[in-house]
C-alpha cells in the first residue's frame, strides 16, 4: 500500500462528486439534443405535410454536410470521453492510492453481507440474518475488500453513486468516501431467491465516534 | 425470369395448414416465424403484466420470490429470444428477397429447418414451466455461477439452457439463408449500393447473427456441460468473467439485431410517407456499418462493475456509437425536409420510433460512461434505458413496419383510425411505464427485486408504471382487433397503396409464389419505383410545355 | 465503390482494428477467439459478395434464363430435421430415450432429404429436355 500523498484528505476522491459532475454535463446535453430533434421533426412535419406528392423535393444526398456533421459528433464524443476518462481515473485508480483510514473486508453470500473490520477484530452482518449496520468514518477514505462465497453479488450504496461486483474467487479493492449520514445499501446483482432481502444500512459518522464504536468491537450503540 | 412451369403450377395451389407448415416459400416461412413470435410477444406481455402487478406497491404478495424470479427471467427470455430477434429475422426472410427482386430464398430447406428448430427451442424453453422445480429463473443472461447446478438445480433451468441453444441454432440457420440470398440472388442492376435501406439493415442484422450467435451456442453448451456435472469449465473468478465475455459477445450484437430491421422498417415508412427517397443513402449505409462494427466491440460495457475488463476501451467504443446514431437521425430529418408528408399510422409509428428511441439512445450514452454506470448498472436506470430502446423503439418500429407492409402481406389495408388510436394509447402507456424508471433507478431501486423499501414516492412511481403497463396492453389489444377486423372486412389494398419506392411494391399483394410475374422494372437506384414515377412526371411536364 | 462488397470488407477491417485495439488494451484468449471468429465470418461474407457481384452489376433488363429455377414447394424433410434436432437436445435435459428417438428421426429425415433432392434434380432434367443434359 502506498504511503499517503501529501494533502490526501483535502484531495479526497468522492464517487458521488464525480457522478454528479458528469451527470450535470451529460444530462443537460441529452435533454438539449432531444428537444432540438423533437422540435425539428415536429416543425418539418408541420411545414411539409399535405403537399401533393409531385411537389416533394428530389435532392437526397449531401455528403459534405454529413461529413462535417459526423466530425462535430466525433468532437462531442471526444469531449464526453475526456470527461469520463478523467473521472474514471480518479474513481478507479487515484482513489485506491489514497491511504485508507479503515479497511473493511466485505464478504457477500446468499443472502447476507459480512463486514469484517480486521484492524479491530470483529465483524457485523446484515441481510437475511439481521440488520447490523455497516459503520464507517465520514470524510476519510474507506477501503473495501470485496469477495463472495457463492454467486456474484454487487455492493451498491446509492448515496455514493457507486457499486462494485463481489465475485467468488477474487478479492476486489475499492475505496470510497462518505459524508455523515445514514444510507441504504443493496445487492445489485441478481443472486437468487431472496435477492430482494440482501440489504444493509451504512452509518457514516464522525471519525471519533467511529473509533469509539470500533474499539467496543461493535457492542456499543451505533453512533 | 423464365421459370419452370410445372413447379409453379403446383405452387399456385395453396393448400391448408400441412402445406403452410412445410412450405419452403420464404414468404410462408417468414409469416410462420412472425406469427409464432407474435404469440410469444403476447405471452411475454402477460408475464410483464404479472411482474408489474407484483411491483405496484412495495410488498404486494402477488407472487412468491421464486415465482417472481421465474417470471422476470421468462419475460426477458421470451421477449428477446422468442419475439424481438425472431421477428427481425422473420421480416428479413419475408422482405429481403422481394426487395432485391429475387424469386426465392437461397437454401430454403435450411431456413425451414431453422424455423422448426427455433420453434422447438421456444417450446422447450416454455416447457420449463411444467417441471416440478419451475422455469428458468436466473435472468435472460443467466450468469454463472448463479446458473450452475449447485446454485440453481433442477431440470427447468436445464430446459431453459437447451431452449436457448435451439433458438440460437435455428435463427443462425435462417440468417445464413438471408445472407446467401443477398449474395447470390439480387436482380440484375441491384448492386449492393442500390439495395433498399431495409435490406441493408436486415443484411447487417443477419450477418451479426451469423458472427455472434455461435458464441451464445458455445456459452450455453459449456454451461449445460457444467450443469450435468461432466465438466468444471466455468470455475472461479476467471470462469465467471469468461462466461460474461462469451455471453455479451453475443449479447451486445443481438441488441443491434433487435434494432436494425426495425430501424430499416421505420426508415422505409418515413421515406415512402414523405414521398421522397431516403436522404443520405451512402452515409447511412456507411454509418450503420460503423454501427455494426462498433456494436461488436462494446460487449464488456455490460461488465464495467466486474473489475475484470478494460473499462476505458469499452467506454471509448460505446461512446463512439453516438456518431453513427447521429447520422441516422440526420438522415431521417433530411428525408422529412422538403418532402410531401402524409401522416398515416405507419408514418406516426415511425416518427415515434425515432423520437422514443432517442431517449433510449441518449441514456445509452449516459450508461456508456463507466463512472455513471457504476451507479446505473443493475438498477431501474438500465431497465428504463433498454426498454426505451427495445419497447419504445424497436416495437414501435415493428408497428410502423406492420402498418406499412400489412397490405403487401395480406392484400388488405389495416384500419387507419384504429392505428392512430393504438398509437396514442401506446405512447401514453409506454412513457408512463418506462419514464419513471429513470427516477426510481437514480433514487436507488435495484432491478430484479420483487419487493422494495416503502419510500412514499417509490410507491407512487411504481403504481404509475403498473397503470402504464395496463395501458400498453390495451394498445396491443387494439392492434389485434385491428388485424382481425381488417382481415374479416377487407379493404382491398392493391399492389402499391402507398406509392412505394422499392421492388416489393411492383408485384401483387400478396405476392405470387415466385414473387414477380410481371417483368421487374429497371433498377438504377435504391428507389426504382420512385425513379419510374419521377420519369413519368418529367415526361408529363415536358408534354405540357412547362420545363421542369 | 459500385461493387458494394468493399463496404462489407471495410466493415470487417474496422472490426479487426477494434479487436486489435481491444487486444492491445487487454489480451484475453476468450476475447481473441470470439473476435477472430467474428472477423473471419465478416471477411468471408465480404469476399463472397465480391465474387458474386458481377451478375447484379450487369445493366439492362434481366436476361431470360435457359435453366429453369427449381423451386421446392415444400419439404417435410427440413421440418423433421428441425424437430429432430429439437428432440435430441430436449432429450439431453429430459429423458435419454428421446436422444435416440430424435437421432432415429434425424437419420430418416436426412434420407428423405436425399430423395427430395434427387426428385428435384430429375424434374429439372425433364424440364430441360434432352438437348441440354447436365
Amino acid at each position: 500500500m502506498l504511503s499517503p500523498p501529501p494533502g490526501a484528505l483535502s484531495s479526497l476522491i468522492s464517487t458521488r462528486h464525480e457522478y454528479d459532475h458528469l451527470f450535470g454535463i451529460y444530462v443537460p446535453i441529452a435533454i438539449g439534443v432531444f428537444l432540438t430533434i423533437l422540435l425539428v421533426v415536429v416543425g418539418a412535419v408541420v411545414i411539409f405535410h399535405r403537399r401533393p406528392p409531385e411537389r416533394a423535393a428530389r435532392w437526397h444526398e449531401n455528403n459534405p454536410v454529413e461529413g462535417t456533421y459526423a466530425l462535430v459528433l466525433a468532437c462531442v464524443a471526444a469531449f464526453l470521453l475526456y470527461l469520463t476518462f478523467s473521472a474514471e481515473h480518479k474513481v478507479d485508480t487515484v482513489a485506491n492510492q489514497q491511504h485508507p483510514s479503515v479497511v473493511v473486508f466485505v464478504t457477500a453470500a446468499k443472502w447476507e453481507w459480512t463486514f469484517r473490520y480486521p484492524g479491530y477484530g470483529f465483524s457485523v452482518r446484515s441481510g437475511t440474518v439481521g440488520r447490523q449496520p455497516l459503520v464507517v468514518p465520514a470524510g476519510e477514505p474507506v477501503r473495501f475488500m470485496l469477495t463472495s462465497d457463492d454467486v456474484i453479488h454487487a455492493l451498491w450504496i446509492p448515496a455514493v453513486r457507486y457499486k462494485h461486483d463481489a465475485i467468488p474467487g477474487s478479492t476486489q479493492i475499492v475505496t470510497l468516501s462518505f459524508s455523515t449520514g445514514v444510507f441504504d445499501g443493496h445487492c445489485a446483482e441478481f443472486c437468487g431467491l431472496r435477492h430482494s432481502d440482501m440489504v444493509f444500512t451504512v452509518h457514516a459518522v464522525r471519525p471519533a465516534s467511529f473509533a469509539a464504536w470500533a474499539r467496543s468491537k461493535g457492542t456499543a450503540a451505533v453512533p | 425470369m423464365s421459370v419452370a412451369t410445372a413447379p409453379r403450377a403446383r405452387l399456385a395451389r395453396r393448400g391448408g395448414w400441412p402445406e403452410a407448415l412445410t412450405s419452403t416459400d420464404h414468404k410462408q416461412i417468414g409469416l410462420n416465424l412472425g406469427a409464432c413470435s407474435l404469440f410469444f410477444f403476447l405471452l411475454g406481455g402477460v408475464f410483464a403484466l404479472i411482474l408489474r402487478t407484483q411491483l405496484a406497491q412495495s410488498n404486494m404478495q402477488v407472487l412468491s420470490d421464486n415465482s417472481y424470479n421465474e417470471i422476470f427471467t421468462m419475460h426477458g427470455s421470451t421477449m428477446i429470444y422468442l419475439f424481438v430477434t425472431p421477428m427481425a429475422v422473420a421480416m428479413a426472410t419475408y422482405l429481403v428477397p422481394l426487395q432485391i427482386g429475387a424469386v426465392r430464398l437461397s437454401a430454403p430447406r435450411l431456413s425451414l429447418a431453422g424455423f422448426w428448430t427455433w420453434l422447438a427451442g421456444g417450446l422447450v424453453m416454455e416447457s420449463s414451466w411444467l417441471t416440478a422445480d419451475g422455469a428458468g429463473r436466473t435472468g435472460w443472461s443467466s450468469y454463472v455461477p448463479m446458473s450452475n447446478s449447485t446454485n440453481t438445480p433442477g431440470v427447468g433451468q436445464d430446459l431453459w439452457v437447451i431452449g436457448v441453444i435451439l433458438v440460437a441454432l435455428g435463427l443462425t440457420a435462417m440468417s445464413i439463408c438471408v445472407t446467401v440470398t443477398v449474395a447470390r440472388r439480387r436482380a440484375p442492376g441491384m448492386a449492393l449500393l442500390r439495395m433498399p435501406v431495409f435490406t441493408w439493415t436486415a443484411l447487417l442484422s443477419v450477418l451479426m447473427i451469423v458472427a455472434a450467435f455461435p458464441m451464445l451456442i458455445l456459452a450455453m453448451t459449456l454451461l449445460f456441460i457444467d450443469r450435468t456435472g461432466a465438466g468444471h469449465i466455468y470455475t472461479g473468478f476467471a470462469g465467471a468473467i469468461d462466461y460474461q465475455d462469451l455471453f455479451w459477445f453475443f449479447g451486445h450484437p443481438v441488441v443491434y439485431v433487435m434494432f436494425f430491421p426495425y430501424l430499416g422498417g421505420a426508415a422505409e415508412a418515413v421515406a415512402v410517407n414523405a414521398h421522397k427517397r431516403w436522404f443520405g443513402y451512402t452515409a447511412f449505409v456507411v454509418s450503420i456499418m460503423m454501427f455494426s462494427a462498433l456494436s461488436m466491440a462494446v460487449w464488456s460495457h455490460h461488465m464495467y462493475t466486474t473489475g475484470g475488463v478494460t473499462n476505458q476501451y469499452f467506454a471509448f467504443t460505446s461512446t463512439l456509437l453516438l456518431v453513427p446514431a447521429g447520422i441516422e437521425y440526420f438522415d431521417m430529418i433530411g428525408t422529412l425536409i422538403g418532402g410531401a408528408i402524409v401522416l398515416r399510422a405507419s408514418m406516426l409509428f415511425a416518427l415515434t420510433f425515432f423520437l422514443q428511441f432517442l431517449v433510449g439512445g441518449l441514456s445509452g450514452v449516459f450508461v456508456a460512461s463507466p463512472v455513471l454506470d457504476y451507479h446505473a448498472y443493475g438498477t431501474y436506470i438500465v431497465v428504463a434505458h433498454f426498454h426505451y430502446t427495445l419497447f419504445a423503439g424497436s416495437i414501435f418500429g415493428f408497428f410502423a413496419a406492420a402498418y406499412h407492409w400489412f397490405p403487401k402481406l395480406t392484400g388488405a389495408l389495416l384500419r387507419e383510425g384504429l392505428g392512430k388510436l393504438q398509437l396514442a394509447v401506446m405512447v401514453i402507456g409506454t412513457n408512463l411505464t418506462f419514464f419513471p424508471m429513470f427516477f426510481l433507478g437514480n433514487d436507488g431501486m435495484p432491478r430484479r427485486v420483487s419487493r422494495y423499501p416503502t419510500h412514499p414516492e417509490w410507491g407512487t412511481l411504481n403504481l404509475l408504471e403498473t397503470i402504464g403497463a395496463g395501458i400498453i396492453a390495451l394498445g396491443v389489444l387494439i392492434f389485434l382487433i385491428n388485424v382481425i377486423v381488417s382481415l374479416r372486412r377487407r379493404i382491398v389494398a392493391g399492389d402499391d397503396p402507398w406509392l412505394g419506392h422499392t421492388l416489393e411494391w411492383a408485384t401483387t399483394s400478396p405476392p405470387p409464389p415466385l414473387n414477380f410475374e410481371a417483368p421487374l422494372p429497371p433498377v438504377r437506384s435504391y428507389a426504382p419505383l420512385l425513379d419510374l414515377r419521377e420519369q413519368q412526371l418529367d415526361r408529363e411536364r415536358r408534354l405540357e410545355g412547362a420545363p421542369a | 465503390m459500385r461493387g458494394g462488397a468493399i463496404a462489407i470488407l471495410a466493415w470487417a477491417t474496422v472490426l479487426l482494428v477494434l479487436f486489435i485495439g481491444n487486444w492491445i488494451w487487454d489480451a484475453k484468449p476468450v476475447n481473441a477467439a470470439t473476435a477472430a471468429f467474428a472477423a473471419v465470418v465478416t471477411y468471408a461474407t465480404g469476399v463472397a459478395l465480391w465474387l458474386a457481384r458481377r451478375e447484379a452489376l450487369r445493366p439492362g433488363p434481366p436476361a431470360p434464363r435457359s435453366e429453369p429455377e427449381s423451386v421446392p414447394q415444400s419439404s417435410l424433410a427440413a421440418v423433421l430435421i428441425g424437430l429432430s434436432v429439437g428432440t435430441i437436445l430436449f432429450g439431453l435435459a429430459w429423458a435419454n430415450f428421446l436422444v435416440y428417438f430424435g437421432a432415429g428421426i434425424l437419420v430418416l429425415s436426412l434420407g428423405r432429404l436425399v430423395l427430395e433432392l434427387r426428385s428435384e434434380r430429375a424434374t429439372r432434367r425433364r424440364l430441360l429436355g434432352e438437348e441440354e443434359p447436365r
